[in-house]
């Protein structure tokens, strides 16, 4: 079996990135698909970008280091929510775009060195649940802190990156921002999977106590990966309140909000970049943009059955979503587009002897297979 | 070195010479492994102690210890102070009162003017912040001390002290590539520039290669050439145990403790690893060896330790060894025993 990644010699992330950038460029898409469904793409893809985002700081440290997190919505909110404070109309900063995302990312990670420095020697299902309990207790302080937040109100409105018609008018520029900014995320991950530290996590992943006797020292790694995978949370959550403009109320970011992302991660394929941008598109895709299209066509071709719930398809939705997981854990539980590593971990017999992702520089130069004699990988 | 009320191993003393190839026998449960899981700092040693290159390997307290100690208490002591100035009130006597025109723009000074008068003159908070500061710094300062003072003797730090080891029940990274492997053994050695890796900055890349060339130098002595692509899992069970070698020696270790390394393994297989564990001593790395095949002990080892029941019953050259009594009866049984 030959790994179907390089069609043209583009891997299938660099395709998919590609395509996006160039989808704006072409209105004839945009206006197509307006006519086909009623509703704009565009408006709707840098959704799909942020929760892309922000399912790679989750898969940082699911996915790479192997701990169970089940909070990272709470990281999404401090995000969401220093963004909110800093630009919201409603208090005087004001301050600039720039520094407004860089405060927020700074904030989320600074927030999760502190819930992880004293939680992270914690093992397997311990974890899960102190991450779990973070996530409900930020829920219920934002809900609380009602001076500050806005209580269930949330904070609103958040200005555009600057105050003109440019952010707004067009759906163009803030797709792009969302999308170099995840671009930019893409390309440092994958420098750190090929590098000393994401070995490092993924050594981790497999054996803790071999790693620790080669000298790795698991404390500081967790801590490392909870930080970034927090700091990048915490960028998408400001992306996210500045593209609501509000930083919604704090039921936004509940326990649903961060199952639902541990979710894009398994459909997509844990550990693995394309699955997890596939597995946001897939899930949020079929979520924001789906449902709708599916519901307004259901208007159309049964005008008269506008009152009746079994024609309307969000009602729908949360049973094909559970269908479509079940059927996905039956028939291919290491997701649909899963990292080399684990299709080997969990259908060892189907791939024996295929060469995984080459990893590191040298190998993809080829000089490692000529130090080697041979080519890595031919069993 | 106990476990509850069972002692696993007892005023157990041994010495290694720098250079040698020590080697640990015993019948089964006689706590050899236990022995190197206190000399590699997975368990803590009930009594006693471990000495390596003159020094027992614990961390040190150092100023700088106390001052990382000092540090987190003062960041608890900050979160508890927050916690107590009711943070809500805070807030909006700094940053909201302050403004009632919104358009004015975000002033520090006048921030700080208004958190300062609030904090003085708010009634009971002076008293209720102190103890509570207090209280945060007294319990993080102490909370982080007491959390270092249990992990002195950790792993990672034998393992930085030039000592590594290999396992029993082989522990590879079995799904990484042998490659990969060795990389991770490599590991304390490489750069700790995290920007420098996140930007694949050329430093980094030179270093990369570098890293893999020795680590591919690495599997070819230990006769591991052409698989370096491979799954670690996918290998045969003898070339599995040579990687965990290989990924042991990547770490530029002083000190080598093998665990049984030739369980399993065939005859040829033995006579391959005692070249190649000769190789490793030639290396300048001082090998103990625990191993139940005896023919692969009495050839290579310049000393010989038995253990039973976690207690030293001898310990000498290999010719000595096989002739000690004790010995014997450890391993046949006593005369009245056996009849």
């Amino acid at each position: 079996m030959t790994p179907a990644r390089k069609p043209f010699g583009v891997s299938w992330e660099g395709a998919i990135f590609l395509a996006l950038l160039l989808y704006p460029l072409f209105p004839i898409f945009e206006q197509g698909l307006f006519a086909a469904t009623g509703r704009s793409l565009g408006e709707q893809l840098p959704l799909v970008f942020i929760f892309a985002l922000l399912a790679y700081g989750l898969n940082v440290v699911v996915g790479y280091t192997g701990l169970l997190h089940l909070g990272i919505a709470a990281f999404f909110a401090v995000g969401a929510y220093v963004a909110g404070i800093l630009s919201t109309a409603a208090y005087a900063f004001g301050w600039p775009f720039p520094v407004v995302l860089t405060l927020s990312t700074l904030a989320a990670a600074v927030v999760g060195l502190l819930l992880g420095a004293p939680t992270l020697r914690l093992r397997g299902d311990y974890l899960a649940l102190v991450t779990l309990g973070f996530g409900e207790v930020t829920k219920f302080t934002l809900k609380n802190l009602e001076g500050i937040t806005g209580g269930s109100r949330g904070l609103s409105p958040i200005n555009p990156p600057t105050n003109d018609a440019f952010w707004t008018d067009d759906y163009r520029p803030f797709y792009y921002l969302t999308l170099g900014i995840l671009i930019a995320a893409a390309v440092l991950l994958r420098n750190l999977e090929r590098s000393r530290l994401g070995r490092a996590w993924i050594a981790l992943r497999e054996d803790e106590l071999a790693a620790n006797c080669m000298g790795l020292n698991p404390s500081k790694l967790k801590l490392a990966a909870f930080a970034l995978g927090a700091g990048l949370a915490g960028m998408a959550g400001a992306l996210y309140a500045t593209r609501l403009t509000s930083t919604a109320d704090p039921n936004a970011y509940d326990f649903n909000r961060s199952i639902f992302m541990v979710c894009c991660l398994i459909v997509g394929g844990l550990g693995s970049r394309l699955g997890a941008l596939l597995g946001v598109v897939l899930l949020v895709g079929f979520d924001n943009i789906l449902t709708p299209v599916i519901d307004s066509k259901i208007q159309e071709w049964f005008p008269n059955a506008g009152g009746r719930i079994c024609l309307s398809f969000t009602g729908w939705r949360l049973a094909v979503f559970g269908i479509a997981l079940i059927l996905m854990m039956r028939f291919r539980p290491e997701g649909l587009f899963p990292s080399n590593r684990v299709k080997h971990e969990l259908h060892p017999d189907e791939v024996v002897g295929d060469p995984i992702d080459p990893i590191t520089m040298a190998r993809t130069t080829g000089e490692v297979e000529q130090l080697d004699g041979r080519k890595g990988g031919d069993a | 070195m106990r476990f509850g009320g069972i002692t696993a191993v007892s005023d157990l003393s041994f010495d290694v010479q720098q250079g040698q190839i020590f080697s640990v026998i015993g019948p089964n449960g006689a706590g050899k492994t236990t022995v190197f899981n206190v000399i590699t700092g997975l368990y803590q040693p009930t009594t006693g102690k471990v000495h390596f290159g003159g020094d027992d390997r614990a961390k040190k307290l150092t100023p700088m210890v106390m001052l990382g100690c000092l540090l987190t208490g003062l960041v608890v002591a900050a979160l508890a102070w927050l916690i107590s100035t009711n943070p809500e009130k805070f807030w909006t006597a700094s940053v909201r009162d302050p403004y009632p025109k919104k358009e004015d723009g975000f002033d520090v000074g006048k921030s700080f003017t208004a958190a300062g008068k609030y904090l003085t003159e708010t009634d009971g908070l002076g008293t209720k912040m102190l103890y509570w500061t207090a209280g945060g710094l007294v319990l993080g300062t102490l909370g982080a001390f007491v959390v270092w003072s249990q992990s002195r003797r950790t792993p990672d730090g034998i393992a930085a002290g030039r000592v590594a080891r290999t396992f029993q029940n082989i522990r590879l990274f079995q799904n990484m590539t042998v490659l990969e492997n060795v990389l991770v053994g490599m590991d304390r050695t490489m750069s700790r520039n995290v920007f420098a890796m996140a930007l694949r900055l050329p430093g980094l890349r030179r270093e990369e290669v570098t890293a893999e060339k020795t680590a591919i130098e690495l599997l070819k002595f230990v006769g591991l050439t052409g698989k370096s692509g491979q799954l670690a899992k996918n290998l045969p069970y003898g070339d599995q145990r040579r990687l965990e070698i290989a990924r042991a020696i990547a770490s530029d270790p002083l000190l080598l403790l093998l665990d049984e390394p030739a369980a399993g393994m065939n005859e040829s297989e033995t006579n391959a690893l005692t070249a190649l564990i000769r190789r490793i001593r030639d290396r300048g790395i001082t090998v103990v060896l625990i191993e139940h095949h005896m023919d692969l002990v009495m050839q290579i080892s310049d000393r010989v330790a038995v253990l039973d029941y976690g207690v030293k019953i001898a310990e000498g050259p290999p010719e000595q060894v096989k002739r000690d009594p004790k010995v014997i009866e450890a391993y046949l049984g006593k005369d009245e025993e056996s009849h």
